[in-house]
């Protein structure tokens, strides 16, 4: 493939990606409401569209023609810049995420390490926004923010390394591609695989703000969190850039623990969309049964727990690979 | 449930001069100013109006009780999240403040910054009677009559307090009204009643599928006659009967041995006045809660002040000031005891502070609302009405509805 | 300077604020100062002024804290109240005493039925009014119903406070209030009214029992009674609250105590007293409660006594109404006009034990005209409760504050009324 080729079916298949994951966000909000209310026994939306379908877009035409509000004593240039940043931040992840052999908008060589980058970026927006806001309580949720992403980022790099070990590529298809000729690594028994899949799956709901690592918004202590003062699109733009990184580290780890677009019987992309989205709804089904930390015991979790365990993953996927007869490779 | 304005024959509202508090987004101008565009505006306009109409989300000022059914509105019997309507903590990223509960002048003027926080287009539901006129504190030095003195409000929800289901039905009105937002128009008067069935929950009612119409009357009949057990002492018309025996007083309640206590350690000569707990002279009064702490009546239980105004006439008095007192014993038989210290016009009483800690805010609250002050005590503030108010509101002379300008 | 010493501690040990330990211990050796002033913190040590409240999600309504912070560690916090003083005193001295029972039942929205049990009965005493045995019993049924009610609100906005709006903790919240909506049904059922019910008046109650009363009230306490394990899951249970609840604002019993502080509070702090048991009025004399005590004094031991004591009080609901008696329930003369009942002197107090701890009712007769008081205060269980937060939150988290706050369960309508 040359240059002017993969330029072309990046933008391609870039656009096509970021519209699908727009439009599969509006769904997402619509069935998290939805789960939400049944998990409440309540009905969720239901009154506009069929069974409330268009309950996300009614919410996005009402944000984007809400009076746009910045505080007098705000940080005009950092507070404007902050959501556009959060929202590219979180979708330029989804750049690498094979969705089938084909489909996926830049096959890079260090994929992975791609992944981990652009989503560690998401805490700059965050930080602008709280700082910028000139407000209290987005200041409280910036800083909270920060340690916390900081800390996550430590086991989730040493989670996603476990696969990287153990199939030998920092390149995303090439780790689903392995995974195909083998197993999926959340099947593979307990070690390393699955603890590495769980340790993954914690540290994702950490760096994507959700309960029960949902600090920087507690709206119940911080009124919004770092969001307090964004009003109309702006808000939007966070909001949306909240469930786009959930849904994309969905998709990360359907592709790097539970072999991303293989399967049998059917298309490959059906099967990286499902299983996307079973990780996707989980994330729910935990978001609307705990309570939430609190800083410092998240901190404790993070460095006395999950870090040790991280490196003892990753200590015993590269044994496993060194010493196995005949290599996992 | 009224919406402001509209309808002949009604007599109307004070309405809100609804052109000056038009907003639109800078981009609605712009794109009206597209030639080939504006064609379309109408269209446009309706996919706008969809989106405010059925994402309307709360902002909660709530307050008091009314508070508590905008909660039970949100859960799962009525559920406001079936038409689209979320509760946002921010007024920052809301369009409807409902305000929920009685309206203090202490609490007006952050209603007043809350809305104005709010960006446009906002609506408000004033909900429950207090926060539509102030319901029966209204006239009352503290309470402001009705939110709409502070800010226009949208759709009135009478009820003390509205049933959930009304403040559904009142976001539906709201629905109504920003629907025909652009067209400059009102939604006609809710006149007939049959409208009201959009509020009616079609969940069944708990364990009531088919309720036994006996019970509807035996209710009637119990109502009717529930105090109907004991006619004997009624009064002969135009009889003034007497008032009952002289009450029973409290101190006889009290072991004896702290009657002993009074009556030989702190002089108090009379241990069981009729008119109510036994006088202690102000000196002795921080001795003898001491000695009572020391006595296992470790709860401090309550200060009040009275003012007896001065009284001419038959029986002169001059005017002054009583202050009861009482602390209560832990556990098993646990008992009050009581006393009352008299003071003159200006008279201070010693702070109990330094014995019983929880004196504190009771003995603040005291002097906030009566006036009496409590030397030694190491906050002396004002606790329930904002530090520069005037005068005491629980005195006699302090005229109960008094205005509180630009509030009430 | 005591002040600076505590807060070098706190800013040292984040995980394990033990800074509590030294305030309080001087508040119960009587030199209270909750008020110390902040200017004697070292200017070093950068600190925010937090406003929190009056209208904020987790304030319970319009309550106001000053949170001086240290980073998020509470340096020193200042409560204001006062936000949501409706003037019902004043109100009372100018109603005559039959008209002021559903003025009181908005002071304590969340539980209006033991506030009016509370007025009533301070006014049966003034007046020597002898209350008959049924009408005895059904205000302890009504007053243990409402204790439900009441504790299942508290127990979800506690939640809310822990896991937000948005999330676990409004699932609890809202499942809780699911179960108070039977309750609620019931009374609406005797009275017409979900709350503000107006059913207590001098000498008994106004409104009978309805016809299958009792059927229906087994049939509430079953459904609620099956749910409590579910709560159990996500509460008591739940490993995560209690890493939220437990160790969380230490109220120690003595400085409980000290504080005037009663009800559920006082007995998570291990000390043994209620007013039901202790002084026993309507009919606990015969349904005597079983009185839960936590020594931990934590949110969590807050939160363990009022989950218990609703299965205490379901137990004794089911007892009230099987054994519910029969006769009149009106022991007073027929309501005719608002002026009928009539005290020229006399002061009485009388104290019961409602969902917050002990609610007085304080009157004096007399005054200008024999049918209204001349003054009526009422003793409230919230205002005392929220006297501790000055001692408790220093050293605590933002979070752990909203927490502290929501274990304390105040209702401002009881606090400033
Ligand atoms: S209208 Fe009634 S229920 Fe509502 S806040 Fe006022 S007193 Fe409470």
């Amino acid at each position: 493939m040359n240059a002017t080729s993969a330029i072309i079916h990046g933008a391609v298949y870039g656009t096509i990606i970021c519209v699908v994951i727009l439009t599969g966000i509006a769904v997402a909000i619509w069935f998290e409401r939805k789960f939400a209310g049944r998990m409440q026994s309540r009905l969720g939306p239901t009154m506009t569209g069929p069974v409330g379908l268009l309950q996300p877009f009614a919410d996005v035409v009402k944000l984007l023609q809400k009076e746009d509000i910045v505080p007098r004593d705000a940080d005009r240039g950092l507070f404007d810049l902050a959501p556009p940043l959060a929202a590219i931040a979180s979708l330029g992840a989804a750049a690498v995420v094979p969705w089938s052999p084909k489909i996926i908008a830049a096959d890079l060589d260090v994929g992975v390490v791609f992944v981990l980058a652009i989503g560690g970026l998401m805490v700059v927006p965050t930080f602008m926004a709280g700082w910028a806001s000139n407000n209290k309580f987005a200041l409280i949720g910036a800083m909270r923010a920060v340690a916390q992403s900081v800390s996550y980022g430590v086991p989730l790099v040493l989670a996603t390394m476990v696969p990287v070990v153990l199939a030998g590529s920092l390149s995303v298809s090439g780790i689903v591609g392995w995974q195909a000729q083998h197993h999926w690594f959340a099947l593979w028994p307990i070690i390393p695989g699955l603890p590495a899949f769980l340790l993954y799956y914690l540290a994702m709901l950490a760096e994507s703000n959700r309960i029960p690592f949902d600090i920087p918004e507690a709206e119940s202590e911080l009124v919004a969190g770092i969001t307090t003062e964004y009003t109309g699109a702006k808000f939007t733009l966070f909001y949306m850039a909240e469930y786009v990184h959930t849904m994309v580290g969905s998709a990360v780890a359907s592709a790097l623990f539970f072999g991303g677009w293989d399967g049998p019987f059917r298309p490959g992309l059906h099967w990286m969309v499902l299983k996307t989205l079973l990780i996707f709804a989980s994330v729910y089904w935990v978001r609307w049964s705990l309570v939430r930390f609190r800083s410092d015991q998240l901190m404790a979790l993070c460095w006395k727990r999950l870090t040790p365990i991280g490196l003892g993953l990753v200590f015993v996927a590269a044994a496993f690979v060194q010493f196995w007869p005949g290599g996992a490779r | 449930m009224a919406v402001n304005g509209s309808g002949d024959g009604h007599k109307r509202l004070p309405v809100y001069d609804e052109s000056e508090l038009t907003y639109e987004h800078p981009l609605y101008g712009a794109m009206l100013s597209v030639p080939g565009l504006s064609v379309g505006v109408t269209s446009i306009d309706a996919i706008l109006n969809w989106g405010v109409m059925n994402s309307l989300w709360v902002f909660p000022m709530a307050t008091s009780c009314c508070g508590i059914e905008l909660m039970a509105a949100a859960a799962s019997r009525v559920d406001l999240d079936r038409m689209g309507t979320i509760v946002r903590a921010t007024p920052r990223q809301a369009e409807v403040m409902v305000i929920a509960g009685t309206i203090t002048v202490k609490m007006a003027p952050r209603v007043k910054a809350l809305w104005d926080q709010m960006p446009e287009p906002k609506w408000a539901i004033a909900m429950g009677s207090c926060a539509i006129s102030g319901d029966f504190y209204r006239n009352l030095y503290a309470v402001v009559p009705g939110i709409d003195t502070v800010l226009p409000v949208d759709v009135y929800v009478p009820g003390c307090p509205p049933n959930p289901e009304a403040l559904m039905h009142g976001l539906l009105r709201l629905k109504e009204k920003v629907a025909l937002r652009r067209a400059g128009k009102l939604p006609p008067r809710d006149d007939r009643p049959d409208r009201l069935q959009v509020t009616k929950p079609s969940v069944a009612r708990f364990l009531d599928p088919a309720r036994d119409p006996a019970i509807d009357e035996q209710q009637v009949e119990s109502a009717l006659h529930a105090t109907d057990t004991d006619r004997s002492d009624e009064p002969a018309a135009g009889e003034e009967r007497a008032s009952a025996e002289p009450p029973e007083p409290i101190a006889s309640s009290q072991p004896s041995d702290l009657e002993a206590l009074l009556r030989d350690e702190f002089g108090v000569a009379e241990t069981a006045p009729k008119d109510g707990a036994p006088v202690v002279a102000v000196e002795r009064h921080v001795a003898l809660a001491r000695r009572l702490r020391g006595m296992g009546y470790e709860i401090f239980t309550y200060v009040v002040a009275t003012h007896f105004p001065e009284k001419t006439g038959k029986a002169p008095a001059p005017e002054r000031f009583e202050l009861a007192y009482a602390v209560r014993s832990v556990g098993k038989g646990s008992k009050v005891a009581s006393w009352r210290l008299k003071l003159a016009p200006g008279e201070a009483a010693p702070s109990l502070v330094g014995v019983y800690a929880g004196a504190d805010w009771q003995e603040r609250e005291q002097w906030d609302l009566v006036g009496v002050r409590f030397a030694g005590h190491p906050d002396l503030r004002r606790i329930m009405m904002p530090e520069n108010w005037d005068g005491h509101p629980l005195r006699k002379d302090y005229p109960a509805d008094k205005a509180c300008p630009p509030w009430r | 300077m005591e002040m600076s010493a505590r807060v070098e501690r706190a800013v040292m040990t984040m995980n394990e604020p033990q800074v509590v330990t030294v305030q309080y211990q001087s508040a119960v050796r009587g030199n209270v100062d909750p008020h110390l002033s902040i200017r004697h913190y070292d200017p070093e040590a950068d600190m925010m002024l937090l406003h929190f409240g009056p209208q904020h999600p987790s304030t319970h309504g319009v309550f106001r804290m000053d949170l001086h912070l240290d980073g998020e560690i509470v340096v020193k916090a200042t409560p204001y109240v006062g936000y949501l003083h409706r003037a019902v005193e004043k109100l009372c001295e100018k109603l005559s005493y039959v008209q002021q029972t559903p003025i009181v039942d908005k002071n304590d929205y969340v539980a209006p039925m033991t506030n009016e049990q509370a007025l009533n009965m301070a006014f049966e005493k003034l007046l020597n009014v002898e209350v008959p045995r049924r009408a005895r019993w059904m205000r302890t049924l009504f007053a243990e119903l409402q204790r439900i009610a009441s504790h299942l609100l508290a127990l979800g906005t506690f939640s809310i406070d822990l896991g937000g709006a948005l999330g676990g903790g409004s699932t609890l919240f809202i499942h809780t209030f699911r179960e108070r909506e039977l309750i609620l049904d019931l009374f609406e059922e005797v009275t017409g009214m979900r709350f503000h019910y107006n059913t207590h008046t001098i000498g008994g109650q106004r409104h009978d029992l309805p016809a299958g009363f009792d059927k229906k009230v087994h049939a509430a306490l079953d459904i609620i009674e099956s749910r409590i394990p579910e709560y159990a899951k996500m509460t008591v249970d739940n490993a995560i609250f209690k890493d939220r609840t437990v160790g969380v604002g230490v109220l120690d019993g003595k400085l409980a105590l000290e504080l005037g502080i009663t009800g559920p509070i006082l007995r998570a702090s291990g000390v043994d007293h209620d007013l039901r048991r202790d002084a026993p009025y309507s009919a606990y004399d015969e349904l005597v409660p079983r009185v839960r005590v936590e020594t931990a004094g934590d949110c969590y031991a807050r939160t363990r006594v009022r989950f218990d004591e609703v299965t205490d009080s379901i137990a004794l609901c089911r007892k009230a109404i099987d054994g519910m008696p029969e006769g009149p329930i009106n022991g007073y003369k027929p309501i005719r006009q608002p002026t009928m009942a009539k005290a020229t002197s006399g002061q009485v107090y009388v104290g019961i034990e409602t969902p917050r701890g002990e609610l007085g009712t304080f009157v004096v007769a007399g005054g200008d005209t024999p049918t209204s008081p001349h003054r009526l205060k009422i003793r409230s269980p919230s205002l005392h409760a929220l006297a501790a937060i000055p001692y408790i939150m220093p050293g605590a988290t933002v979070s752990d504050a909203v927490a502290i706050l929501g274990s304390l369960d105040p209702i401002m309508g009881e606090v400033d009324r």
